[in-house]
């Protein structure tokens, strides 16, 4: 992996926001607020065994595919809103980037956020299991 | 004489720990399992440094001294459930005792037009098992429902269920809804019918007297890690003329009589289904977890859990999109007290918890068709136990409250 591919510019302020949090329940608080903000939502009738994120505490679904200028989108849905915060942002830093930068991006801005900080390795590991599966999805265009 | 749980803390020093965020550990997470007392942790701990060996096979000081404290240990668990050593099987849990009873009783006794009852409040451990050998035997496996309305075991629809079966599969106390299911109404129907009668009780043996000889049922299973014992033990309480009818399940040493190169030969009872080197820490660990429970009345234990339960559940009924499922206020009902609020979601409401220093549980509690029954997909659970104290209930409301207001 490309030292320089971190992730989009467009997710540092979205760090700073988490950053600037009091607490982990305001962290929380944020994250409910970016589950409703989701730019690219996949509908529960959409949900099925094919796109199911194995090893997620709650129901998680991801959809991906390009648009007509090739570039990646990700669609996602969960039920517990804070995995759909997560899968909110992760979106929005994914959302019309090149397959190869997503295959290559890296998943720790959830650390940098100071939300995996909070997380149990459980937990962190079922954002880590949704993190690859939209990259070894984005290498299925590659 | 009522509980004191001062003292009673005392002796669990995680009570005291705090969580990585600060807060002080609040442990209702009790059906899933107990915390342990310095006694087992003691007692296991001596074992493993002063007389570790392998029991039944040796005639060194520590064989003896080993084989003696797992043979106590069996003494004193099978005086506890009110019956004798020989009617009980070790195994690693509950799960084991179903598994063992649906391999070594009902492989040998049933075939394709024999009928297994289990209810839907069942958890996973007692409906699988049966599937894989409807599989296997071509059984039916029928399900008894429960009532929605007020969480119960329908018993009209149970009655007639078992009317044609041959074994009767039902939990004791529901480990989702705390419901105490009527087990001595359900024996009495079961017998008439000629079923035999399979109790799980894995989640009523922490607060409730279990005495296997008058309570009537051919087999119980139980597990030791709920009721302050070790994981990775429980067993298999059988009566007598029902053993008489297992065949082996799994088969090794110590199970054996005789091995030559034309066949093996079994031991009798209990050792023909213990097989290989028994869970030696695991049984006096236990042993100790009995012993420690036998200061206590049971009645005492579900008095204080179920005064805890019917409080906290009466109190969050008056939180706006709280739902409770099952009737915790009931005086038979368990420490258990299930429930969802109307938009945060049950992982959602555990980590906001969690984040307060309460751990409870969340998901299917391994009761899938329960919850399909329910129409719910998973729910929390905060579940009490002997340690558990009303100022712990009321920070808890007080919390749930809290997030309700500010996550809704």
């Amino acid at each position: 992996m490309s030292e320089d591919i971190k992730w989009p510019d467009n997710l540092i302020p979205i760090i700073e926001e988490f950053r600037d949090c009091f607490d982990s329940m305001e962290r929380y608080e944020l994250l409910f607020d970016y589950a409703k903000k989701h730019p690219s939502p996949l509908s529960q009738d959409m949900w099925d065994e094919s796109n199911q994120i194995i090893g997620c505490q709650s129901r998680a679904h991801v959809l991906c595919n390009l648009d007509i200028d090739g570039n990646f989108i990700m669609r996602g849905g969960a039920d517990a809103q804070i995995v759909q915060g997560l899968m909110a942002i992760t979106a929005l830093a994914v959302n019309g980037m090149s397959p190869e930068y997503v295959s290559q991006m890296s998943p720790n801005y959830a650390n940098e956020m100071g939300i995996q900080s909070s997380l149990t390795p459980s937990r962190a590991n079922g954002f880590l299991n949704m993190f690859r599966r939209i990259q070894e999805e984005a290498r299925k265009f590659l | 004489m009522s509980l004191d749980l001062k003292q009673i803390r005392s002796e669990f020093p995680i009570l005291e720990r705090r969580l990585p965020n600060g807060k002080k550990l609040v442990y209702f997470d009790n059906a899933a399992t107990s915390q342990k007392p310095k006694c087992v942790i003691s007692a296991m701990s001596n074992y493993y440094e002063q007389y570790n060996s392998n029991a039944h096979r040796a005639n060194h000081t520590l064989a003896d001294e080993a084989t003696t404290a797992l043979e106590e240990a069996r003494n004193s668990i099978a005086r506890f459930f009110g019956t004798s050593p020989e009617q009980l099987i070790y195994t690693s849990g509950a799960t084991e005792a179903i598994n063992l009873v649906a391999f070594s009783w009902a492989r040998a006794n049933l075939s394709e037009n024999d009928i297994v009852v289990v209810t839907e409040m069942e958890h996973h451990a007692d409906i699988v098992p049966w599937q894989q050998l409807s599989k296997e035997l071509g059984i039916e496996v029928r399900y008894a429902p429960i009532n929605t309305e007020t969480f119960t075991l329908d018993m009209d629809a149970f009655s007639v269920a078992v009317s044609d079966s041959s074994l009767v599969c039902v939990v004791h106390t529901s480990n989702v809804l705390g419901v105490r299911n009527p087990i001595e109404e359900i024996i009495q129907i079961s017998h008439s019918s000629g079923a035999k009668v399979l109790l799980d009780c894995a989640q009523s043996a922490s607060h409730e007297k279990i005495l296997f000889d008058q309570l009537g049922a051919d087999f119980v299973a139980i597990s030791a890690h709920k009721m302050a014992g070790p994981t990775g033990i429980g067993c298999l309480l059988v009566k007598k003329d029902a053993m008489t009818q297992m065949t082996p399940f799994m088969t090794g040493g110590s199970m054996i009589r005789t091995v030559t190169t034309e066949g093996s030969t079994f031991q009798d009872g209990h050792a023909m289904f213990e097989t290989g080197t028994p869970r030696i820490a695991e049984a006096i660990g236990w042993g100790a977890a009995v012993e420690w429970l036998n200061q206590f009345e049971m009645k005492e234990i579900h008095s204080h859990v179920n005064n805890i339960a019917s409080w906290t559940a009466s109190e969050m009924r008056k939180i706006p999109g709280i739902k409770i499922y099952g009737e915790p206020e009931r005086k038979d009902s368990s420490g258990a007290v299930s429930f969802l609020h109307e938009s945060i979601q049950s992982l959602d409401l555990a980590l906001l918890l969690d984040e307060g220093g309460f751990a409870v549980r969340t998901g299917h509690h391994c009761a899938q068709p329960l919850m399909d029954a329910l129409n719910v997909p998973s729910t929390n659970r905060a579940s009490f136990w002997i340690y558990n104290t009303m100022d712990e209930a009321e920070m808890f409301v007080e919390y749930l409250k809290h997030i309700v207001d500010r996550f809704s």
